[in-house]
């Protein structure tokens, strides 16, 4: 059990003129016993955050502690942590209770005791069947869950996993996602889980930390990061399909600020929260965002506040238990969530109605968000 | 289609090429598929095994018949000679020169080919773990192969100059460290055949040692990270993770070896030609002596057939431990 937190945490990669900044001035904690998700493209600088944590590579800059103690410069042996890899990593010369007892065996536990622990922890995780046989003999889905047992069977007080559903089937990933959560109730460990799917993050996680370009964009739970993205990658990283960006500029129209998208027809209508947060910044060009999820067909929701916008349909894309509209109005694209039954096709113009409140601004040099 | 157009169509696939590509090498690019008519592939595959039908399958039958005749370097082509049953093996097979000789083999066995893979997988550990750097890794497995690059005759007269007893350069350097106190006769019976073995020694360890290096570059480095998180030591590492890893590698340099000690001559012929007193001889060389030098070559075939099934059963052996291996790592 451990409170992790990582201060002012930079790692650079090479040096010279080859030098990569993978991650800079990273502040972060995470509580005892919280489930944190790190979510990013690749490249972002996660797995080299989540590597860092682990021990298996050195921070450029910055302090890691552990319960308020300095572990930057140990050993991964050192800091009682246990890892599951993307790739699983099993030793593919040991059977899986080998595999399971392997960290035991280090640590010198007596044989009785690692096969009872390496039962119990089959028994939890299903793969009780398996254990006298080797890794290639596995499913993806079992050796998973081997990587994880593997990682549980010591009780570290931090429990990190890496990407490790990115080669499962959609089947087991849900499979997965249901075994994680029943762990981490039944554990109360503190886990860090590293992905790129916001699906997994949303799902699992208590708190989410987006990271971008080597930089950590924000930390917050699901609903935060829904409705109040800290800036424009979050927002376009969060939700699917994502937010709908329009470049604008601010106009009065009978005393009430609207703001009139570039090369289109397209005006959003603003709360009056948002108009007093545009008129305080002064600024002549802005990025409106707007959730697809957010545009709906429906007119008669008797909201006299509602704005609306007027677009021609390019694509009714049918997924079952929703379409998604792409419109055009202009030069300007965007989509929208809508039932499935929408019959509507290509070249109607349609009618879309949306909350005022729902309209995000994001600066359009900083992209962050002002209301 | 037309078959005008047909062939057009063909052609342009054929003859298509990137415009990337310069003037010259498309104007090399072939007119016509290479592949015009079934005896093409007839005759791809026919070539070669007719070769070896000539230089490998044939010469086996005859040398296995002649093992079995009273065959003389004189009457070989006029067909004079008359079967004598299995008396060529009768006569190798009771002959002291050939069971020393099959002791000295089980000495060049162990101590030169195993010898061999175990430094070899030593060097190739030590290399790979503690240098890092792919420049110095490069040139350092370059100046270990380049023994290897050298011609036997070479090797083996390069081993006669620094093990000469009087004034050779190891007798000196040993002397000047106070290792020895007098010269050691490093061709005198009962030495003669360490001082090939060390030559050999020498001249063979990169061999498994590119093997093993190789084996070791291909491990997956993921595993090596979980074994650290797992709190494992190097030694630990080594013994139940790397070295089980690299089983089939070590078992492919031994029977490498293993092949080529059994055809083990070059050397014993430069340094010391089987002697003193046939005391560093080897079947092989015996072979050849009584083959080629004393022209019984009825007798050298049935040297020949049994150094052939010696060698037959250990690299058969080897196959199995690693059909073994492999199957419980769950590769074959």
């Amino acid at each position: 059990m451990a409170r992790v937190t990582l201060a002012d945490v930079n790692k650079i990669y090479g040096t010279g003129t080859r030098a990569v900044h993978a991650v800079q001035d990273l502040d972060l904690t995470i509580n005892d016993g919280e489930f944190v998700a790190l979510l990013g493209p690749s490249g972002c600088g996660k797995t080299s955050t989540l590597r860092m944590i682990v021990g298996l590579e050195s921070v450029t800059s910055g302090r890691i502690r552990f319960d308020g103690q300095d572990v930057t410069h140990l050993e991964p042996q050192q800091r009682n942590v246990a890892m599951a890899f993307e790739t699983y990593a099993l030793y593919p010369n040991f059977t899986i209770e080998e595999n399971l007892t392997f960290p035991l065996e280090v640590q010198g536990v007596p044989p009785k005791e690692r096969r009872r622990r390496a039962h119990q922890v089959a028994e939890m995780l299903r793969i009780t069947p398996v254990l006298k046989e080797k890794p290639p003999g596995l499913s993806g889905g079992q050796q998973q869950r081997v990587s994880l047992g593997r990682a549980l069977i010591r009780e570290p007080a931090v429990f990190i996993l890496d990407e490790v559903m990115s080669h499962l089937d959609a089947h087991l990933k849900f499979q997965m996602l249901f075994d994680l959560k029943r762990l981490h109730r039944d554990l109360k460990r503190t886990m860090i889980y590293v992905t790129h799917d916001q699906v997994e993050a949303l799902a699992l996680a208590d708190r989410i930390a987006v990271m971008s370009n080597a930089k950590l964009q924000q930390v917050g739970g699901r609903a935060a990061l829904y409705n109040r993205p800290a800036n424009a990658f979050v927002a376009d990283f969060i939700g699917e399909p994502p937010t709908n960006f329009f470049t604008a500029r601010p106009l009065q129209e009978n005393g009430s600020l609207t703001m009139q998208v570039d090369n289109s027809t397209l005006r959003f209508q603003l709360s009056s929260e948002a108009q007093a947060a545009v008129n305080a910044t002064g600024g002549e060009r802005f990025i409106v965002g707007l959730r697809p999820q957010n545009l709906t067909l429906d007119p008669n929701r008797g909201d006299p506040n509602r704005g609306r916008l007027k677009a021609a349909i390019a694509i009714n894309e049918y997924l079952g238990e929703r379409s998604i509209l792409t419109l055009e109005s202009g030069k300007a694209r965007f989509r929208a969530l809508v039932p499935p039954e929408t019959a509507a096709g290509q070249r109607d113009i349609i009618d879309l109605f949306y909350d005022p409140t729902r309209v995000m601004i994001f600066d359009a040099e900083t992209e962050d968000l002002i209301v | 289609m037309t078959p005008e157009r047909k062939e057009a169509v063909v052609s342009e696939i054929v003859r298509g090429t990137p415009s990337t590509y310069p003037a010259w090498f498309s104007a090399r690019k072939r007119s016509k598929p290479l592949i015009v008519s079934r005896r093409v592939p007839i005759l791809l595959v026919g070539l070669p095994v007719l070769v070896l039908l000539a230089i490998v399958i044939y010469p086996t039958i005859w040398m296995f018949y002649h093992s079995l005749r009273d065959t003389n370097i004189n009457h070989l082509f006029s067909g004079e000679h008359a079967s004598v049953g299995l008396e060529n093996y009768r006569t190798v097979l009771s002959s002291e020169r050939f069971h020393d000789s099959l002791w000295h083999l089980a000495l060049y066995l162990f101590f030169g080919a195993c010898l061999q893979v175990l430094l070899g997988t030593l060097l190739a550990l030590i290399i790979y773990e503690y240098l890092k750097s792919n420049l110095a890794r490069a040139l350092i497995l370059i100046l270990l192969v380049l023994p290897m690059m050298l011609p036997p005759s070479i090797v083996g007269t390069l081993w006669r100059f620094l093990l000469t007893p009087s004034n050779g350069a190891i007798n000196q350097a040993l002397l000047d460290l106070g290792i020895i106190s007098s010269h050691i006769e490093w061709f005198n019976a009962g030495v003669s055949l360490w001082s090939i073995i060390i030559a050999d020694v020498w001249n063979w360890t990169a061999l498994p040692l590119l093997i093993v290096y190789s084996g070791r570059v291909s491990l997956p480095p993921a595993v090596y990270e979980a074994a650290r998180v797992d709190g494992a030591g190097q030694w630990k590492v080594l013994r139940r993770i790397t070295l089980p890893m690299l089983k089939e590698v070590i078992a492919i340099a031994f029977i490498l070896r293993f092949t080529d000690a059994f055809k083990f001559v070059d050397l014993v012929y430069v340094m010391t030609s089987g002697g003193p007193a046939q005391s560093s001889e080897l079947p092989t060389y015996i072979a050849f002596q009584r083959g080629i030098r004393e022209f019984a070559i009825g007798e050298a075939a049935a040297y020949a057939i049994i150094i052939f099934a010696i060698s037959a059963i250990i690299v058969t052996l080897f196959l199995k431990y690693m059909k073994r291996v492999m199957k419980a790592q769950g590769l074959a």
